[in-house]
């Protein structure tokens, strides 16, 4: 008898072991730990409907959706509601030091992999580039007769295949408190301030002008990370050609503006998706002996708007306007792939079709219908925090062409003046051009932070600091050949 | 170990008593497999695969991006010997872990010595070691998110210096090699001298009063008798919180990669093995094949330096001892069968 009880103890043991074995990601996802998956902060919410049993609409099973934002989650919702019998599971895991790649590379390969990934531009074309993403070319024709910008579907596509796809277009642009500019140069209008900004130079006077005329309590930009975005894509030659490293002679230019923006006293030194950078666009921000500063301008491109300026700018909404700044550029922009070795394929796909070229859906998007009560509709446990601002400019050219005049009275132009933003994106929107956008380039520009800030800083010169760059480069990508 | 022949009882005893069997001197129960085996399985499954998994992918070129590696043998090693970011890392995990355990092994054994200190007799001594020892229960994630907005450029700590007249203007703290090196050791002590404490009290408690009041007859000062009773009393404590702390020490991961942006900027101070490893493993091709070379060097530093640590600070006594014991139950054994022969 006691060996007998002994004998089960000891089972139970064993299989209380294995037990921890199988979860689902979405679990492991929310209580894993260990340095390199936090969450951000919204929270991990899996949006689970359950699933119901009637076979008579088309499109059933469960999704799972992996994704750094929330942004895809309302999507996500949207996409039940249009297929009730679909159960989504959406996973967020943040991607400030990159955790969000490792996961899901880690994942591709597994019995966890996701159905759809989202995919941000800074490793979009790492992923087009790899064979882990299902092709989505038979979607071509409907993203043609939608009017889907070129530029997205250069990004997604590789060999030929189109292997991803994007709901919204970013051109950059840049967003400047009125106020001030009444203040320091005697004019708010757009069209003025555009032609004072028309390049680089101008750009680093109109500083000059700014820091003399407010003693030094307003700065141009809040830290020199805000205009790098503006030398990468102005570039002529890619990072890597032939698989050789090139540095092009922007980065040489860019170095001095950055360098003379710090020891003028330019720029802030708030780097951005920090502190200080939100609390610039609201007007709290102060320096170490609680003198307040203010920032004259950001960079941001078409989502910067609903999703970071609008959010925190607080009391100075309505003092912003919108132009396009000294250099085209684009900035980010999520891209949605479904995974090769998907559980549900076909869903994943119809996922992607419904996020990137449904026309009510993308319509919606932008014109703000998708409220947090909207949403919570849908799925009550969501939360408050989650709703899609309008103002989003997407990658359909028939919706923008349909929706730009909408946007004349609404919540973003009320928040810049009376300015309608979206036909400013709408015009900038086809020049904008991704030829040169490669799988590394991520990681290499994440490289170059360090070095240009010792430059910038003074502790390296510019010899040493493009050793240094040269160094990590080499490190990350031991099969480029580094000069 | 005295033995009972039970083979000899009856057949009834024999069967009603649990199976024996018989090797030579000893007897092996069988419950006592079946007890530990749960521990061995897990650890075959869940430590040893792993450890065996990762040694054969040091040899390989398995990334993540593709589906399949092949050997190259000692590439990965060659690669990682010429790379002058894992001397870099070797150099600061070192360094880090030294700046961290000296003084926290120095804090613990003293605040331990005067909370066991039979003539001190401190109050409170329960309160404070709960408090010296919260700070281990902090998630390390957490820690390093409170230290980075604490050393902002527009946080706390400057606004604090620069308003009571110590800076003239604010510092940027995180583009300072030698405070971010010594904030990430000050973190990890901070973290850890608790724990430490709480085993080196636990360590000390155990050493008879007796020996301490000899000496004071004898008239042994406090430092006399610190170091010539507590600290060889305490050696196996000290072997074990030594090895640990190496252990913890050279793979220390989570603070440097958290505190700055997962490169160990600025200027790669804070890149110790663990977050070269990572970076190695995360970078945009997945090499698991050079991550899994940097895990094998840990292993094999960690191993070659835990066996230096035994041996330097083994029992020379009581090895001594123990040989002699072992010499004479040899001589024992040999008299006995020439006597029943």
């Amino acid at each position: 008898m006691k060996k007998l009880i002994v004998l089960i103890l000891a089972s139970a043991i064993t299989l209380s072991c294995l037990a921890g074995c199988t979860t689902t990601p979405a679990t492991t996802e929310t209580t894993a730990a260990p340095a390199g998956t936090t969450t951000a902060a919204p929270g991990d919410t899996t949006a689970a409907v359950p699933a119901e049993t009637t076979a008579a609409v088309p499109l059933t099973g469960t999704l799972k959706i992996w994704s750094f934002t929330n942004e895809l989650q309302t999507h996500a919702l949207a996409f039940q509601k249009a297929n009730p019998d679909v159960k989504v599971e959406y996973t967020e895991i943040s991607m400030t030091n990159g955790e969000f790649q490792t996961k899901v590379k880690a994942a591709a390969l597994t019995d966890d992999v996701p159905d759809c990934v989202a995919l941000e531009a800074s490793f979009v074309r790492e992923w087009v580039e790899s064979d882990l993403l299902a092709d989505l070319s038979s979607l071509l024709p409907k993203a043609q007769e939608m009017g889907t910008y070129q530029n997205t579907i250069d990004v997604g596509t590789f060999d030929g295949e189109v292997r991803a796809l994007s709901y919204q277009t970013t051109p950059g642009a840049v967003f400047y408190r009125r106020s001030l500019a009444t203040e320091y140069f005697g004019t708010d209008d757009p069209a003025k301030i555009q032609t004072l900004m028309g390049d680089m130079t101008k750009f680093q006077d109109m500083a000059k002008v700014v820091k003399e005329k407010s003693a030094g309590n307003t700065y141009m930009v809040a830290s020199t990370g805000d205009f790098t975005n503006l030398f990468y894509a102005n570039r002529e030659k890619p990072w890597i050609v032939d698989d050789a490293f090139v540095i092009d002679p922007m980065i040489d230019q860019l170095m001095d503006m950055a360098k003379t923006f710090r020891s003028e006293g330019y720029e802030a030194q708030a780097t951005q998706w920090q502190e200080g950078w939100f609390a610039g666009m609201n007007d709290s921000l102060k320096d170490a002996s609680g003198n307040a500063k203010k920032v004259f301008c950001y960079f941001l491109p078409t989502w910067g708007l609903p999703y970071v300026l609008m959010k925190n700018a607080g009391d100075t909404a309505g003092d912003w306007a919108c132009i396009n700044g000294p250099l085209p550029y684009q900035w980010g922009g999520t891209w949605v792939g479904a995974m090769k070795t998907a559980k549900n394929p076909e869903l994943a796909k119809a996922f992607a079709e419904f996020v990137a070229l449904d026309e009510t859906n993308l319509t919606n998007w932008a014109t703000g219908v998708y409220t947090n009560a909207y949403l919570k509709e849908i799925d009550p446990s969501i939360g408050d925090t989650l709703v899609q601002n309008p103002g989003d400019f997407v990658s359909s050219k028939v919706v923008v062409d349909k929706i730009t005049a909408s946007f004349d009275n609404s919540d973003a132009s009320k928040f810049l003046g009376g300015e309608n933003s979206y036909s400013g994106f709408a015009a900038a929107a086809p020049n904008v051009s991704a030829r040169l956008m490669q799988g590394s380039d991520d990681a290499i520009q994440r490289s170059f932070n360090d070095p240009l800030e010792n430059f910038v800083s003074g502790k390296m010169t510019k010899e040493e600091a493009i050793q240094a760059f040269k160094d990590a480069v080499q490190s990350e990508f031991p099969e480029i050949a580094v000069s | 170990m005295q033995t009972n022949n039970m083979t000899q009882g009856n057949g009834a005893a024999a069967k009603a008593a649990p199976k024996y069997h018989k090797m030579g001197n000893l007897t092996k129960n069988y419950m006592g497999y079946v007890m530990v085996a749960p521990f061995i399985i897990a650890f075959l499954v869940f430590g040893l695969y792993p450890i065996a998994n990762t040694i054969w992918l040091s040899f390989t070129n398995t990334t993540l991006m593709k589906q399949s590696g092949e050997f190259i043998g000692l590439k990965n090693f060659q690669s990682l010997f010429n790379d002058k970011f894992f001397y870099m890392a070797l150099g600061n995990t070192w360094k880090i872990w030294l700046t961290n355990f000296i003084p926290q092994m120095a804090i613990a054994l003293m605040l331990s010595a005067w909370f066991t200190s039979s003539h001190l007799k401190l109050k409170g001594v329960g309160f404070f070691r709960t408090i010296f020892f919260l700070p281990n229960l902090l998630l390390p994630a957490t820690v390093a998110v409170l230290y980075f907005s604490l050393f902002n450029f527009y946080g706390p700590a400057n606004q604090f210096l620069v308003r009571t007249g110590i800076f003239s203007e604010a510092f940027q703290f995180f583009r300072n090699t030698t405070f971010t090196q010594s904030l990430v050791a000050f973190i990890q002590t901070w973290m850890w001298f608790g724990n430490t404490l709480i085993i080196l009290i636990a360590g000390m408690t155990s050493i008879s009063t007796a020996l301490y009041e000899s000496a004071m007859i004898d008239g042994a000062g406090g430092w006399k008798m610190f170091t010539n009773i507590t600290l060889p009393s305490l050696r196996p404590v000290l072997i074990y919180t030594l090895v640990t702390s190496l252990v913890g020490g050279l793979q220390m991961f989570d603070i440097p990669y958290m505190l700055t942006d997962g490169k160990g900027s600025p200027n790669n101070s804070i890149l110790t093995l663990n977050v070269l490893m990572y970076s190695r493993f995360s970078s945009s091709k997945g090499h698991i094949g050079l991550a899994a070379a940097v895990g094998m060097c840990i292993l094999i530093m960690t191993t070659v330096c835990s066996i230096f640590i035994f041996y330097v600070l083994r029992d020379k006594d009581a090895a001594k001892e123990k040989r002699e014991h072992k010499k004479m139950k040899k001589e024992q054994m040999k008299y006995r069968k020439a006597v029943s022969q």
